[in-house]
C-alpha cells in the first residue's frame, strides 16, 4: 500500500524527485542486462563445424555411371584433380530437390555431372547445375561396379538430410532443424546417417530402406533424434550405404 | 491542467519510456548480430539468417519476461509502477520482434522447396505424438498470435469496443504466449545445445518470472488477510488512526473483489479498488486535487461519487462505510457505480453509544 512519504507517479505529470534516481538505475540495469544477456547468448552458440558448399574449388565436372538406387548417385570413372575414379558422389538439385527425375534416364549409362561440391570432412555431394548443363549422357558403354557387402551392423546416431549436413545450411543437423530436414528429404535429397562411432573408417552411410530403395516416409519422425538401429552395410566405391531395417529403431539410450 | 484530462496520450514519460526499451532491444540486437560472429569465430560461420533468427528470438524471450516480470515487480515494490505505466508498448515492440524471428526461419529453413513456406510450415513435421523431435514450431506461431493479437488491440480503441473485463480477459493470453514460449524453445533449441550457457539463462529467466508471481500472490494474500469480518456483515478495513490523508487502504471483500477507502480532508469514501480503464490498483493511487488518481495510467475519481470529471464519463462502484470502536467497517455491498455517498467525518463514530 501506497504509504505517505513515498512518491507518487503519474504518467502525464513530472516524475517525483524521489523516484528519478530509482528509474534510472533500474533503466541502466534493464539496459546493461540486456547487454550482458546478448552476449551471452551470441558468443556461445555451438560451433557446427567446418562444412559449406566450396565454390572456392571452382565447377566441377566428372563422368561416371548413373546410379539410382537408394538415391541418384554418380560412381565416377572419369574424375578432375580434386574428384578421384572409383568416388561416388551423391547427387542433389539446387534447393531442396533432388535429381531423380533427370537421373533416371541415365540410369546404369555413362554420364557426364558439372555443378559445385558441398563438403564436411569425407561427405560430399555435388549440387547439380540446372537441366542438361548439370547431367547429361556421356560418349561409351559403362556398367554399374558391383557393391560389396559389409553384413549387419547396430549403430546408433542421427539421420539428418545430407545437403544440409554437408554444409548446406550451418547448422544443418539436430532437432531444431528437422523440419527443414525433412522438407529436403521430401523433395528428394539423400539422407545421411551421421554415426556416433566411426563404422569401417566413415561416420556418414547413405541411408537406404531395407530393400535398398529410398528411406521409408515413416523414418521421417526419427530424423533429427539420436537413435539406435540395424542394418545391412554395403560398400559402392568408396561410399558406404545403411540398409535399414525399420523394425529395429528405438531411441538411443 | 487540462492536459490532465487526456491522459492516456503522448507525453514526456512516455518518450522516455519507449526511447530506453527501444535503445536496449537496439544492443541487444547489434551486439548480437554485429559483434558476436567476431567473438565466435567459427570456421564455417552459422548461416546468417539463423543468427539473426536467434537473436530476434532470445531478444523477443527477454522482452516478454520483462513484461511479465513488471506486473509483480509493481504489486512488490511501488516505485515499480512507472514501468507498468507504457507496458502496452512494450508488448507491441515485442511482437514485432518476435515476427522478425519467424520470418528469418520462415524464409531459411521453410524456403527453398518446391513447396510455399507457409504450406512447408504445415506439413514438414507432423511428429505430433512425440516428445523428441515435436513440431515445436507449432508453440512458436501460437505464441507469435498470441502476441499479435495484443498488439493489436493493444490500443484504448479496442477496450472502449471489448468493454475492459474482455479487454482485460483477452489479455490475459500473454500467459499463454508466455508458456508457449517456454515450450517452444525447451523442444526447440534447447534440445540441440552442447554450450549450456543459453539453457542456464533461460532457466534462470523463466523461473525469475514464475517465483516473481508467486511472491506477490504471497504479499498479496497477507496483505488481504489482515482484514477480518465484523459481527454484522461489514468487513473491517484497519483502524481509523491508520488511515492517512490523500491515500487509501484496501480490503478484500468475501466476493473477491477489493474496496479502496481514501481519507481526505478528515473525512472517509470508499470506491473500487479496480479502475474502469484496466483494472488498475485504484487504492494504491493518492488523492491529487480532490481526486482519486490511478496509479497505472492517472485516470482520475471523484471519491465521494465514483465519476471521473467532466468530459470523461467512467464510473467505479461506491460503498458505504462506518467507524466503530476506532475501527473502520465497510458494507461489502457496492453502490451501483457513480452513486454519491456522504463522506464519513472520521470523528464521529457510527451509532454513537
Ligand atoms: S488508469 Fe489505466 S488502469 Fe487506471
Amino acid at each position: 500500500m501506497t504509504q505517505k512519504t513515498e512518491p507518487f507517479f503519474v504518467g502525464y505529470l513530472k516524475v517525483p524527485k524521489g523516484l528519478r534516481s530509482f528509474l534510472l538505475m533500474a533503466s541502466l540495469m534493464f539496459v546493461g542486462g540486456f547487454l550482458a544477456a546478448s552476449l551471452v547468448i551470441g558468443a556461445t552458440q555451438d560451433d557446427a563445424g567446418k562444412a559449406g558448399f566450396r565454390f572456392d574449388y571452382g565447377r566441377q565436372t566428372v563422368t561416371g555411371v548413373v546410379e539410382l538406387k537408394p538415391y541418384p548417385l554418380l560412381r565416377v570413372t572419369k574424375g578432375n584433380d580434386r574428384i578421384a575414379v572409383g568416388h561416388t558422389l551423391m547427387l542433389t538439385g539446387g534447393g531442396k530437390a533432388g535429381v531423380m527425375d533427370r537421373a533416371t534416364p541415365l540410369h546404369g549409362k555413362l554420364a557426364t555431372a558439372s555443378g559445385v561440391i558441398l563438403e564436411r570432412g569425407t561427405l560430399d555431394m555435388l549440387q547439380l547445375r540446372g537441366g542438361k548443363a548439370g547431367l547429361k549422357a556421356a560418349e561409351g558403354e559403362a556398367s554399374i561396379p558391383t557393391s560389396e557387402p559389409l553384413g549387419k551392423w547396430r549403430l546408433a546416431g542421427e539421420i539428418c538430410d545430407g545437403k544440409c549436413l554437408a554444409g548446406a545450411m550451418q547448422p544443418g543437423r539436430g532437432l531444431a532443424h528437422k523440419a527443414c530436414a525433412n522438407l529436403c528429404l521430401i523433395g528428394g535429397i539423400p539422407p545421411v546417417f551421421v554415426s556416433s562411432k566411426p563404422v569401417e573408417g566413415s561416420e556418414f552411410l547413405l541411408v537406404a530402406s531395407a530393400d535398398g530403395g529410398p528411406m521409408l516416409q515413416s523414418l521421417y519422425d526419427k530424423v533429427g533424434q539420436f537413435i539406435e538401429l540395424e542394418g545391412e552395410l554395403e560398400r559402392r566405391g568408396d561410399m558406404l550405404v545403411l540398409k535399414i531395417d525399420e523394425t529395429s529403431i528405438g531411441l538411443a539410450k | 491542467m487540462s492536459v490532465k484530462y487526456i491522459p492516456v496520450q503522448w507525453n514526456k514519460n512516455k518518450w522516455w519510456y519507449d526511447g530506453i526499451m527501444l535503445f536496449a532491444v537496439v544492443c541487444y540486437l547489434w551486439v548480437f548480430i554485429e559483434i558476436t560472429p567476431h567473438i565466435l569465430n567459427h570456421e564455417s560461420p552459422i548461416n546468417a539468417q539463423v543468427h539473426n533468427a536467434r537473436a530476434f528470438g532470445s531478444c523477443a524471450f527477454l522482452m516478454l519476461s520483462v513484461i511479465l516480470t513488471i506486473g509483480p515487480l509493481a504489486r512488490l515494490d511501488n516505485r515499480f509502477l512507472p514501468l507498468l505505466y507504457n507496458r502496452r508498448h512494450f508488448g507491441v515492440m515485442t511482437a514485432f520482434v518476435a515476427l522478425a524471428h519467424a520470418g528469418y526461419i520462415l524464409d531459411w529453413y521453410f524456403a527453398f522447396s518446391k513447396a510455399g513456406k507457409y504450406e512447408a510450415l504445415l506439413f514438414a513435421n507432423t511428429s505430433y505424438t512425440q516428445l523428441l523431435g515435436f513440431p515445436f514450431e507449432a508453440f512458436g506461431i501460437f505464441a507469435l498470435l498470441c502476441l499479435l493479437i495484443l498488439a493489436t488491440t493493444s490500443h484504448d480503441f479496442w477496450m472502449k469496443f471489448l468493454t475492459p473485463p474482455i479487454w482485460k480477459a483477452l489479455h490475459y493470453l500473454i500467459y499463454a504466449a508466455y508458456i508457449s514460449v517456454v515450450a517452444h524453445v525447451s523442444f526447440g533449441i534447447l534440445q540441440d545445445q552442447q554450450n549450456q550457457a543459453f539453457p542456464i539463462l533461460f532457466v534462470v529467466v523463466a523461473c525469475a518470472v514464475v517465483g516473481l508471481h508467486l511472491l506477490a500472490a504471497i504479499s498479496e494474500r497477507k496483505k488481504a488477510g489482515e482484514h477480518e469480518k465484523s459481527t454484522d456483515g461489514w468487513i473491517e478495513v484497519c483502524a481509523t488512526s491508520e488511515m492517512n490523508e490523500g491515500y487509501a487502504k484496501i480490503a478484500k471483500l468475501p466476493k473477491g473483489d477489493r474496496v479502496a477507502v481514501f481519507l481526505q480532508d478528515g473525512k472517509l469514501s470508499a470506491i473500487s479498488n479496480a479502475c474502469a480503464h484496466q483494472n488498475g490498483p485504484l487504492g494504491e493511487g493518492k488523492i491529487l486535487n480532490c481526486l482519486v488518481t490511478c496509479p497505472w495510467h492517472g485516470f482520475q475519481y471523484d471519491v465521494t461519487n465514483g465519476r471521473s470529471p467532466a468530459p470523461f464519463t467512467e464510473t467505479v462502484p461506491t460503498y458505504n462505510l462506518a467507524v466503530e470502536n476506532d475501527r473502520v467497517l465497510v458494507d461489502p455491498e457496492a453502490n451501483q457505480p457513480g452513486t454519491f455517498v456522504e463522506p464519513l467525518v472520521l470523528s464521529k463514530p457510527k451509532g454513537g453509544s
